[in-house]
């Protein structure tokens, strides 16, 4: 198979086994020498950007896994901000300019709006959506 | 190929998995991942339904998903893992997951 | 030429967030002036329905935004026939001008687009 251009699509929280998947699917596509513009994070998605997940010692640390293999390939993880903020996910900047006590998400996510996935999609081969359990 | 349709939903209880049928093509493939994989109950509806899709639509099963749940797979269904999904992604002309 | 996107909506419209961000999905294209339609399958068609009074659950009206779609250029907008039927939906019941669609056209609607994300 040719080389591929993806865009994926993140919609469950870190907890689901859908996430386990997508991730799954990344490290798959990058070992097979395709390329991942971007991963976009939206919906329960965006939980996966929070920098205060603590997960028991004996269970996968999904949210841990997803910022490593985002960091080691320096691939651009970016979170639907309007999605995150309702759901308390907030970057130092949005923690100041809505005056909440604090700021939750890890180092190497962006906040952006919907945008950013529709500009990957318009660069990529395939769009490739995770979600549901 | 046209479409890759990916389910993860247990199909009792949930009408994806019915809905999926009615939209697809004697091109497209379906890919049972996580709970959808109890659609290849023996005995049960959905593996019933699952007959019904069109002559030629391929079916696909995460191994990992019916290993883990001590299932197993008609000769009718391919298992794959994360490499060949990443293939089928390129083969077939669009992904449709039901989220 | 730019990638065209099908958003199949799947949600009934008081049920949370799911069918805003839904929506918002294609609302967003539209501002790009990107190639969207939407289908409204399952209970996804209850979004649909006309006169509908979401201030009694405390919830803002999605049916003002659905409005808003052929403003954002947004003018494909499909319902799955079978959909409307099996929930006892009458097309005149409908709050929102879409094209219905039977089996067969709904799997050829795929095959025009070249994504689809399905919610």
């Amino acid at each position: 198979m040719a080389t591929m251009k993806f865009t994926l699509a993140l919609f469950s929280a870190p907890t689901s086994p859908a996430s386990r998947r997508a991730l799954r699917f990344a490290e798959a596509a990058l070992a097979g020498g395709h390329e991942i513009v971007r991963i976009f994070f939206y919906q329960e998605g965006v939980h996966g950007a929070s920098a205060n997940l603590v997960t028991p010692q004996d269970e996968p640390d999904l949210a841990r896994q997803w910022q490593d293999f985002i960091t080691a390939h320096g691939l651009d993880g970016v979170v639907c901000i309007a999605a995150a903020l309702r759901r308390g996910v907030l970057d130092g900047q949005e923690a100041r300019r809505y005056a909440r006590p604090a700021a939750n998400v890890a180092s190497g996510w962006a906040l952006s709006g919907l945008g950013q996935l529709h500009e990957a999609v318009q660069q990529s081969d395939r769009l490739v959506c995770f979600g549901g359990p | 190929m046209a479409t890759l349709h990916v389910l993860s939903h247990s199909p009792f209880a949930d009408s994806r998995l019915d809905s999926c049928l009615v939209l697809m093509s004697v091109r497209d493939g379906l890919l049972l991942s996580g709970d959808a994989v109890y659609a290849l109950q023996p005995g049960s509806a959905p593996h019933a339904a699952l007959r019904t899709r069109p002559a030629g639509a391929r079916l696909y099963a995460l191994e990992e998903d019916v290993r883990a749940r001590a299932l197993s797979a008609g000769d009718d269904v391919e298992l794959i893992d994360y490499p060949r999904f990443v293939e089928l992604a390129g083969e077939f002309d669009r992904v449709n997951s039901w989220l | 030429m730019a990638r065209s996107l099908l958003l199949i909506a799947r949600q009934a419209p008081w049920s949370g967030l799911a069918a805003r961000e839904a929506l918002d999905i294609v609302l967003a294209g539209g501002a790009f002036d990107l190639p969207m339609a939407m289908l409204f399958l399952d209970d996804g068609v209850f979004q649909l329905a006309a006169a509908q009074q979401p201030a009694a659950v405390q919830q803002k009206d999605l049916t003002a935004n659905l409005q808003a779609l052929q403003l954002f250029g947004v003018e494909e907008l499909y319902a799955a026939g079978r959909s409307l039927r099996e929930r006892g939906l009458a097309e005149d019941a409908l709050g929102l001008p879409v094209r219905l669609l039977d089996d067969a056209e709904l799997t050829a609607l795929l095959d025009r687009f070249d994504e689809v994300i399905t919610l």
